[in-house]
């Protein structure tokens, strides 16, 4: 008894649209936070950006990365519940009204016209009149009169429906990729080969090259990158290697995982001399942005902090032109873990880091850096998107109405009282009702 | 030096939306029809010279102005025109026309002051997306500004106390401040309104939130990244959402209706503006 009076209770909640506000209202609310709240950055961002207070109760409450919370899982989960329960206990029922017998003026949306003829003959001029403005015609007698019912849009009651299942559809394409889609990020040097953690792909980097166009602009000299093109050797599941080109906005698709160009950047081939001989171990590397080597037998390391395309000759500072003209590297030592110095140093020039420790930025390469995503949810995405559409579209422009229409005799030729009945009540049929009761009586 | 012929148009074009926007206010206190019959060839042609402006700076640069905030608020100022002058030729909203034309000549004037010159698109945003994207999501804003006009006059309408109206726009009677809005279509009628333009807006937002999708699945390896300006647009869309939810309910159709659809609209220019000024992500197009 117990157990059935709360599952009622929670079926005639569930269904409720009024609640279903409510949660939209919830996810709205999750959704705008994420919008204001940087997203995945490192808890120290939000000390800089909040008091502290804030900061705190914005990392324990997980709204750094609220998208992937427990609560915003959890109200899409309790929409889709909700979603469920509506459709079988409110939109599947929904039914066409049944043929029935009104009162034609206590319908608000109600009109009488008088026409000549008698009953039966304005009868089939009604009916003609509607079917061929395609309204579906029945009749039925309730107490000795004969009804006429005018059905327009009917099928257009599944419009919600086919939203609600639209959406559904979206979110199970989600929760397939979710269940068994990857994605990762491969930086890949001129001339390597790496291969992809999960796929049974390698792809090595032929040759990258970036255009980039300085504009000049009200706000100063802006370097505007223009494209950015890999050519790759791109080896999948068969074992054939193949020449390929992956560029933005042209994702490369070996069996199924598509790899994006995503960023650029440099590595650095160092030489590493200790007393005048050549470190091999140290030398025979390419470096990227970040990367230490620890000088053997010393506290020493030394870190590639970046790579600088272009340094100002004037100043002897990094330009912002990332253009490479005159590339150098900047260095960062540290001793003991301590910072000990910093320096900037021209390609093929030299840096003494102490101990008879030498180095020489060699050559550069270039370095691409790709995306890769494998999400078997994508085309159930983007079919439940268009069959939203399609729901939306049909529950806004098809409105399904009923007439009820009564033809009785009059002393010169019959009343035709007509009612209109529509799914959105009546204010939004009453212009369109005015006018097809005017054509009426203007026809007969 | 002489003008480009695209500024030439654009001013033609502001200048049109003001004078027009200006006969309609003085219309909607005077229901003098003359101004009526001197505003909406004035729109026209407003709206006409922002699509030919359109075409022009094409022309001229070769890019078309859909990436940053001069050329799409350009576009939204037309599209918003261009829909309103629909729906008033369809169901006589001449009465809202002044809000707004004028709120779109607003908007135009303020996108002027990004024209930065022409500046060829980042990698990413060389595509053919472009043109199917920008264009559906301004159009969306474009749609909620006018159901926000029509809301606003709602709500005026229902706290002022014009508690009369039918299907069109009448001769206001008396001088009391309700009678203005007395004269303009009754709550249930201006209710309807609003629905059918957020009918317009909700499914154009919807498609350029699917069409944005498919472009980020092509250029940055997933179609959803949760980008503040994707969710922004989804915040903007749950809102309708609830609108539309909302409006299937007798009882809660009317005044609390107008109140989410005027609410929508700010979170519509937050998307479009507050966005791109205050945060940025992969999607801010502030240069
Ligand atoms: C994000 C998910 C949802 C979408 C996209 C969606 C879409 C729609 C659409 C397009 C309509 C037609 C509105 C109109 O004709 O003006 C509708 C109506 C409706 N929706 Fe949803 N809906 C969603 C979630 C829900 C949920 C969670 C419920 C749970 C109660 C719900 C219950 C209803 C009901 C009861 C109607 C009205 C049926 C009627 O009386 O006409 N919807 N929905």
């Amino acid at each position: 008894m117990f157990v059935r009076s709360l599952y009622g209770d929670f079926t005639r909640t569930f269904s409720n649209v009024l609640f279903a506000v409510v949660l939209f209202l919830i996810w709205g609310v999750l959704t705008l936070i994420g919008v204001i709240v940087d997203q995945g950055k490192d808890p120290a961002i939000y000390f800089q950006s909040y008091a502290a207070p804030l900061a705190r109760l914005i990392i324990r409450l997980g709204f750094d990365n609220i998208y992937h919370s427990p609560y915003y899982v959890g109200i899409i989960g309790l929409i889709l519940l909700s979603l469920a329960v509506c459709t079988f206990k409110r939109v599947i029922p929904a039914r066409l009204p049944p043929l029935r017998a009104v009162t034609i003026d206590k319908i608000p949306l109600h009109a009488t016209v008088t026409v000549p003829g008698n009953p039966e003959s304005v009868r089939e001029r009604v009916e003609r009149f509607f079917s061929s403005r395609g309204w579906q015609i029945r009749k039925k007698e309730f107490g000795g009169t004969e009804w006429t019912f005018a059905d327009k849009h009917n099928w257009a009651r599944r419009g919600v429906l086919v939203a609600h299942a639209g959406f559904t559809i979206i979110a199970a394409g989600t929760t397939l990729y979710w269940a068994k889609g990857f994605s990762g990020d491969a930086a890949i040097v001129t001339g390597q080969t790496v291969s992809i953690p999960r796929t049974h792909a390698a792809l090595r980097l032929d040759h990258f090259s970036y255009t980039i166009k300085p504009i000049v602009t009200k706000s100063g000299m802006i370097y505007q990158p223009i494209d950015y093109v890999s050519r790759v050797t791109a080896t999948g599941r068969d074992g054939v290697a193949q020449a390929a080109t992956i560029r933005v906005n042209h994702p490369l698709n070996i069996d199924g995982t598509l790899y994006y160009q995503s960023s650029y950047g440099f590595a650095v081939r160092l030489g590493v001399t200790h007393d005048g001989v050549r470190a091999p171990g140290l030398s025979d590397r390419t470096y990227l942005s970040g990367d230490t080597l620890t000088l053997p037998g010393t506290e020493r390391s030394v870190t590639l902090a970046q790579f600088i395309p272009t340094v100002d000759r004037q100043t002897g500072q990094p330009s912002a032109d990332p253009r490479v003209n005159d590339p150098a590297i900047d260095l960062q030592v540290f001793d003991g873990g301590q910072p000990a110095g910093e320096a900037l140093v021209p390609m093929k020039s030299w840096i003494d880091v102490g101990g008879g420790w030498r180095i020489t930025p060699q050559r550069y390469f270039l370095v691409s850096g790709l995306q890769y995503r494998y999400d078997p949810g994508v085309a159930l995405v983007g079919i439940g998107a268009f069959v939203l559409l399609a729901g939306l579209v049909i529950s806004f422009y098809f409105l399904p109405a009923r007439l009820f229409i009564r033809v009785e005799r009059a002393p010169a030729g019959a009343t035709v009282g007509v009612a209109a009945m529509t799914v959105k009540g009546y204010d939004i049929f009453e212009a369109q009702f005015a006018q097809l009761v005017g054509q009426f009586a203007e026809a007969t | 030096m002489k003008m480009p012929l695209d500024e030439v148009l654009m001013i033609v074009a502001l200048g049109a939306y003001v004078v027009s926007a200006l006969a309609l206010l003085v219309y909607f206190f005077s229901r003098e029809e003359w101004l009526r019959h001197l505003a909406i060839p004035l729109a026209i042609a407003g709206c006409v010279a922002q699509f030919a402006q359109l075409l022009a700076r094409y022309e001229i640069t070769g890019i078309w102005p859909l990436l940053n905030l001069y050329g799409s608020l350009s576009l939204f100022a037309a599209v918003s025109v261009a829909i309103f002058i629909i729906f008033a030729f369809r169901y006589n909203l001449w009465f809202a026309g002044g809000f707004v034309i004028g709120l779109a000549a607003i908007f135009l004037a303020y996108g002027v002051t990004w024209n930065e010159g022409t500046m060829p698109a980042v990698p990413s945003l060389q595509s053919y997306w472009a043109k199917i994207h920008v264009p559906l999501v301004v159009s969306s804003y474009a749609a909620f500004m006018v159901s926000f006009v029509i809301s606003v006059l709602y709500l005026v309408k229902y706290y002022v106390g014009g508690t009369t109206g039918g299907l069109a726009y009448q001769t206001p009677q008396g001088t009391r401040a309700g009678a203005w809005f007395d004269a303009i279509p009754s709550l249930a009628q201006l209710d309807i309104l609003i629905y059918r333009v957020v009918a317009v807006g909700l499914p154009l937002l919807t498609l350029g939130i699917i069409t944005g999708a498919m472009w980020a699945h092509e250029s940055w390896g997933a179609y959803w990244q949760w980008d503040p300006k994707e969710t922004a647009a989804l915040f903007s869309w749950i809102i309708y959402a609830m609108y539309m939810h909302l409006h299937t309910r007798n009882a809660w159709r009317g005044v609390r209706c107008a109140w989410v659809s005027a609410i929508g609209f700010l979170s519509i220019m937050f998307c479009y503006f507050g966005v791109n000024l205050w945060i940025s992500g992969l999607h801010s197009y502030k240069i």
